[in-house]
């Protein structure tokens, strides 16, 4: 070996001396000194250190990082000489896995180990996999934006999930185990991050969301992308620290495979990804589509705050589903109180009552009249008053397929409900108004049923008035804040404040109770989904928004003088005037031929069929990471359902990898 | 050959299918079908009803005999068609086949609403081809006795006019959707069976039409029109109907750079298209097509147009209110999908002032009548109109659209595929069609069929093919394979129209075909029609009616022997073509029902009889009931 030397203590071999920091990087690591020569392998190095620390501890996962040249000696056949390391070269033994603290879609933070020496692509790999969410070539890293101090002060101490005690068997697909994957089901704690990852959070503050920075250009809009890490380096070489925050997102819009019963997780983080996304007005809705995404918002967070956790199929019945029916039947209990009557009124599918009725015609002034209604199956007809029931009444409309919009003022005691009932003349309106909560909410489920062409007797009909009234709990609490009225368990749930579920801007443009009876409304047709549909549903409806997966770049095509937005999406690119916002042209990956990066100059040519070609330099990001993108989708498109899970990792760096990757 | 020949080919195979199956006599139960085509042009009962009872009641007594005369007659006319689907080889059929084919123009429609009213006919629909299946597929096997649970059902007979003018009459179940109904239309009129075909409904009062959308429940549609409406249903058809799954680029892709765009986008390969469908519509999400511009609105209630920019959304359609942008945030709703449905407007130019013929309507489908309630908005060119309502259709229908037409395709490929083969397999070359429909090609088409069972793609009409044969054998004891055809000769011989109003008062079967070979008027029709066939045909047949059973087989030979193409159908034809007859006759379920007839010596008349009796109280009954 290395260092034979005389008796007068010359060495007379090629030996020298290499130093090598213990530890991450860091100049005040301990050091060890080691003879070598250039024949020396890396593994017989590594050795060495081992024993000149002469400490008993796991080394399997160090290895040494040669920081000048920003790459790690992972070759262990390697020699100094092959590596070209010299007595200068600064190493660090280190792990290869060090631990960061992940910003999850859902906006959580959770820290783990993750690979500081492999690709960026395994390392997420490795994480997705860790989290359970299949197809981790969808998601990426992103570094954290700076802060401003300004929000430094204000974040005190935030709850972070910790996942890096759990070591996952190589290899293998996860076991499920009482419902999660088993690696999960170690502790309480790890389990509580499961149930994080796996579950919908609970809308944010509305003031918090007030305050967090949302774009308000395109141009801001474009800042977003030019923070993600290179997929072909580690993250070690990518400047990343242990202990940085990083964030994980879904890059590509472009799922493969949704499945809501394999895929909780990764169904939860992108369902938090859209909610967010649109919270934060990262993409634009119109209104009553704002009022959908807020509905299915509450409709969802309703489902897992009450338990009703729509656990994927095929979960073994654990204590984990005995506490789901035990918090069921506690709220049921709970609720049942006020239901008593109307329990007695489903018996009989059919409500009578004295109501005020308003029907809107032309050059009437006539107001509300009160008559005597009857409300059997999906009609409703009405007397003068109930002497008269057995007869003709004054009119009797079949509300199936007609229109049901709550007029509610819960303060002003209104409790109105417009019905625009169809019918071979046109539309007829007619108002209805009750005295009280519990009766409006009896008779609005009814109508709301009616128009789906159901009856009272449905089973659905008790839950409908109670959503009514949690609803209307909902208006009396909202805009004051949450958590003014701890009226039990539900109140947390319930109580909640609409503004939460909306982008900012119409929280400016509505009050509180404005915006309740819209949600309310849009509420009623998806009140029937279950946890994971509503999801779904959320998702399908971002998918559908026009500017659905759009990433921005900030760009220069050549030839024009100024700079433009190159939007990027899973199966075009789009060229987009900056300052009007319009759409100039769309050229889409079918029809493209081929794309070639000139490093030198950072600049993107691509040609596309009948010699079209483009060429633009980028201005917002690297041009690697638009490339990057654009390779990405291409990758993204070459999945098949046959492959399987199985990722052609090589395909994809050939693809997006830099001049690095050849 | 050209498709007229093919479809005479179906016709005449599904002749022989008929016969075969007539002679294995299986169920009792089943009801003589209604013939689609109600050849007498006497019962011209068109009635629309809101509510199925209520129309019960509102059939008169007079009514009803006419719908039991029609059913008779159906029968009848069955009866004569097995008859001369007998004697294929000679070419009289050939009458038989154009007679049918004329007689649609002046098919009587007859709508009424059954409720529980007649077990036997909601059998028959049920009988019917199977919405999903392939009805002629299943043909060969005996329709399963009807299930019992049929009763609660509620069935429609819908007046379909033709693109040629005539209607056919048709028996419509409430599970039906539009795509059965279309395969029952296929069955009928041996159209070629390709995607275009559609069921469409028009308002003349309100000038306004538009396609079945394929998964529609065509009894719910028919719901909301009123009792006194002038709407009707036709079958035709329109290349808008799955336009955008034909040529997607024309809808997805000449959004902006369109004037360069357009010569580009038509190119488009079929690979491309495929890949372009494939990312729109079978995403996680549906992708509707990008559409903005500028329509004219017609304002409610008067006749003046405003000019405005709308976009469409998934969610609905937008407008840009005055001195707004056209970014989301300021988008102003101006309809959603939901509750309402797409129609073409027809000559609003003229109606409402409209600046262009090209409008769309959207209403809530229980509309029937003008309203507010109804909007209007007019494109400035074809390209646009059709732009949007496909486009809008995708946003309200998502990817079942999709699911539509890929099933269309699969119907419209099995169709092709399947003549094809006939002309392939053509059993009997003897007789290569002349051509036209007088002609006689008929043999050609029983081949067709008979290929398909035969063929390894049917698998499953294959199976059924042969318990089919094996049934045969059963129910026919006493008469060899010969034998069967034999029997609804005699009756099929009776010149269908007349028989039909006197089965009713008239018991015997024998008497009827006598007296109403000279007088009736039905008949001339389609003997008139064929001029050379027809003299030998009638003076065959009142020798075989006569004497019901014996004569038969003497015919069946006759005229294969004194034809020159001897007759082609061996019997181990006949399963096969057993598939075929529901292609003409759209009655799968006819078979079993005659089965008693033959059974019994008397005469098919006499079965017959007892049937429309049991009809006939089934009716009185109901009524009573309603009453």
């Amino acid at each position: 070996m290395a260092g034979m030397k005389t008796a007068s203590g010359d060495y007379i071999d090629s030996s020298w001396e290499l130093r090598v920091f213990v530890g991450e990087e860091d100049p005040e690591a301990e050091s060890v000194t080691l003879r070598v020569t250039g024949e020396s392998h890396i593994g017989g190095v590594l050795l060495k250190i081992v024993e000149e620390i002469n400490r008993k501890q796991d080394w399997s996962d160090h290895a040494i990082w040669w920081e000048q040249k920003r790459q790690w000696l992972l070759q262990t056949h390697w020699t100094l000489d092959k590596y070209g390391i010299l007595a200068d070269a600064r190493l660090f033994f280190g792990p290869q896995h060090r631990p960061v603290i992940l910003r999850l879609p859902n906006r959580r933070a959770l820290r783990l180990h993750a690979s500081f020496s492999k690709p960026l692509f395994q390392a997420v790999a490795a994480i997705c996999r860790l989290l359970s969410i299949r197809h981790p070539e969808e998601l990426s890293l992103l570094r954290a934006p700076e802060k401003k101090k300004k929000k430094k002060e204000k974040e005190p101490e935030e709850e972070v999930y910790d996942l890096t005690q759990v070591v996952l068997a190589g290899g293998v697909a996860p076991v499920l185990f009482r419902g999660m994957p088993a690696h999960f089901s170690d502790s309480a704690q790890t389990e509580a991050c499961y149930h994080m990852l796996s579950r919908p959070q609970p809308p944010p503050d509305p003031l918090l969301l007030q305050h967090l920075p949302r774009p308000s250009s395109l141009v801001d809009k474009t800042q977003l992308h030019s923070r993600w890490l290179d997929s072909s380096r580690c993250l070690m070489q990518q400047g990343v620290k242990a202990g940085d925050m990083l964030w994980l997102r879904f890059k590509y819009y472009s799922f493969f495979d949704l499945d809501p019963k394999t895929d909780p997780v990764r169904l939860t983080q992108l369902y938090e990804q859209a909610r967010w996304d649109l919270l934060l007005e990262e993409i634009d809705c119109t209104e009553e589509e704002m009022m959908v995404f807020a509905a299915l918002q509450y409709h969802v967070n309703k489902l897992s705050q009450s338990g009703e956790v729509g656990e994927p199929a095929g979960t073994d019945p654990g204590l984990d589903d005995l506490d789901a029916a035990l918090s069921n039947l506690e709220v049921k209990l709970e609720g049942s109180a006020p239901t008593d009557m109307l329990d007695s009124l489903t018996a009989i599918p059919e409500l009578k009552d004295h109501l005020r009725i308003f029907r809107p015609r032309k050059l009437t002034l006539k107001g509300y009249r009160q008559y005597w209604v009857l409300f059997k199956e999906t009609t409703l007809s009405y007397y003068k008053s109930q002497d008269e029931a057995p007869g003709d009444p004054i009119q009797q409309l079949n509300l199936k397929g007609c229109e049901v919009v709550p007029d509610v003022n819960v303060s002003g005691q209104k409790f109105c409900i417009k019905l625009l009932v169809p019918s071979p003349e046109g539309m007829s309106e007619l108002y209805l108004r009750c005295q009280d909560e519990q009766q409006y909410a009896r008779w609005m489920a009814g109508c709301r049923l009616a128009s789906k062409g159901r009856t009272m007797a449905d089973s659905s009909y008790a839950s409908e008035v109670q959503a009514i009234l949690a609803f209307l709990s909902l208006q009396r609490t909202g805009g004051g804040g949450s958590g003014n009225h701890p009226q039990g368990p539900d109140a947390s749930a319930e109580g909640l404040n609409p503004y939460g579920l909306v982008a900012p801007r119409f929280q400016r443009k509505f009050k509180a109770k404005q915006l309740t009876p819209r949600i309310l409304e849009a509420h009623q047709n998806v009140a029937q989904l279950s946890l994971t549909e509503a999801q779904l549903r959320f998702i399908q409806a971002w998918q559908s928004l026009p500017d659905f997966g759009i990433s921005y770049f900030m760009v220069r095509f050549k030839g024009s003088r100024k700079d433009e937005i190159l939007g990027i999406a899973n199966n075009r690119l789009i060229r987009i005037d900056l300052a009007v916002g319009d759409v100039v042209k769309t050229w889409r990956f079918s029809n493209m031929r081929q794309w070639n990066v000139n490093w030198d100059i950072r600049q993107v040519a691509i040609e596309f069929d009948e010699h079209i070609n483009v060429a633009f330099s980028c201005v917002s990001a690297s041009c690697r990471i638009v490339h990057e993108y654009i390779g990405g989708y291409i990758f993204l498109s070459t999945r098949e359902r046959a492959r399987g899970e199985e990722l052609d990792e090589d395909l994809f760096l050939q693809l997006t990898g830099g001049h690095e990757a050849f | 050959m050209g498709e007229s020949s093919d479809d005479i080919d179906q016709m005449f195979s599904t002749l022989l299918g008929e016969m075969d199956l007539l002679t294995q006599s299986l169920g009792v139960d089943t009801l003589p079908p209604p013939d689609p085509k109600p050849p007498r042009a006497e019962f011209n009962y068109s009635v629309g009803f809101k509510d199925l009872n209520e129309s019960l009641n509102a059939l008169e007594d007079q009514d009803l005999d006419a719908l039991m005369a029609d059913l008779v007659a159906d029968i009848s006319e069955a009866e004569q068609r097995t008859i001369q689907a007998q004697k294929e080889s000679s070419q009289n059929q050939h009458h038989s086949a154009s007679t049918e084919a004329s007689n649609f123009s002046g098919a009587a429609s007859l709508g009424y609403g059954a409720n529980v009213t007649a077990t036997s006919v909601s059998q028959y629909v049920d009988d019917l081809p199977p919405p999903p299946a392939d009805p002629v597929l299943d043909l060969p096997l005996p329709p399963p006795p009807p299930p019992p649970e049929p009763l609660s059902q509620v069935s429609l007979v819908v007046k379909v006019h033709m693109d040629d003018n005539s209607t056919k009459s048709l028996m419509v179940d409430e599970r039906q959707l539009a795509r059965d109904v279309l395969d029952n239309l296929f069955e009928k009129t041996h159209c070629d069976c390709n995607v275009d075909w559609c069921l469409y409904e028009i308002y003349p009062e309100l000038q306004i039409e538009r396609f079945f959308e394929d998964h529609e429940n065509v009894v719910e549609v028919l719901s909301d029109w009123t009792r006194d409406t002038e709407n009707k249903v036709l079958f035709l058809e329109k290349e808008e109907k799955y336009a955008v799954f034909k040529n997607p680029q024309n809808f997805y892709l000449n959004n902006k750079g369109k004037k360069e765009g357009k010569e580009t986008n038509e190119k488009m390969n079929a690979k491309n298209k495929e890949s372009l469908l494939e990312e729109s519509f079978c995403g996680t999400s549906v992708i509707v097509p990008e559409l903005e511009g500028a329509l004219y609105l017609k304002e409610d209630g008067k006749k003046s147009w405003k000019r405005r920019y709308f976009l469409l959304r998934a969610s609905g359609i937008y407008y840009v209110p005055k001195g707004k942008t056209k970014t989301s945030r300021d988008l102003a709703c101006f309809i959603q999908f939901e509750n309402v449905n797409i129609y073409y407007g027809i000559q609003c130019k003229m109606k409402y002032k409209a600046p262009t013929d090209y409008c769309f309507v959207l209403k809530h489908p229980q509309i029937q009548k003008e309203s507010q309630y109804i909007k209007y908005l007019c494109c400035d060119d074809a390209r646009t109109l059709n732009q949007w309502v496909m486009g809008i259709r995708i946003a309200k229908y998502g990817k079942t659209l999709y699911d539509n037409y890929q099933r269309a395709m699969a119907r419209a490929g099995l169709a092709s595929r399947w003549t094809s083969l006939g002309t392939v397999n053509a059993v009997t070359p003897a007789q290569p069609c002349t051509g036209l429909k007088t002609g006689a090609t008929q043999p050609n088409g029983q081949i067709p069929q008979a290929v398909h069972a035969a063929s390894a793609v049917l698998e499953e009409a294959q199976r059924q093919a042969e318990t089919a044969k094996e049934k045969r054998p059963a129910p026919g004891n006493h008469r060899e394979p010969a034998a069967p055809r034999a029997h609804p000769a005699p009756r099929a011989s009776l010149p269908p129209p007349p028989p039909v109003r006197r089965s009713s008062d008239t018991g015997g079967s024998p008497a009827p075909p006598d007296d109403f070979l000279p007088p009736p008027p039905p008949p001339p029709l389609g003997d008139a029609e064929l001029p050379p066939p027809p003299p030998p045909e009638l003076a065959d047949s009142p020798p075989d009616f006569v004497p019901p059973p014996p004569p038969p087989p003497v015919l069946a030979g006759d005229p294969g022997s004194a034809l020159p193409p001897p007759p082609p159908p061996p019997p181990s034809l006949r399963p096969e073509c057993a598939g075929p007859s529901p292609t003409v006759a759209k009655r799968p379920p006819m078979p079993p029902k005659r089965h008693d007839n033959p059974g019994l010596p008397a005469g098919g008349g006499s079965g017959e009889q007892d049937f429309m009796s049991d009809l006939m109280k089934a009716l009185q009954k109901k009524r009573g009931n309603m009453s």
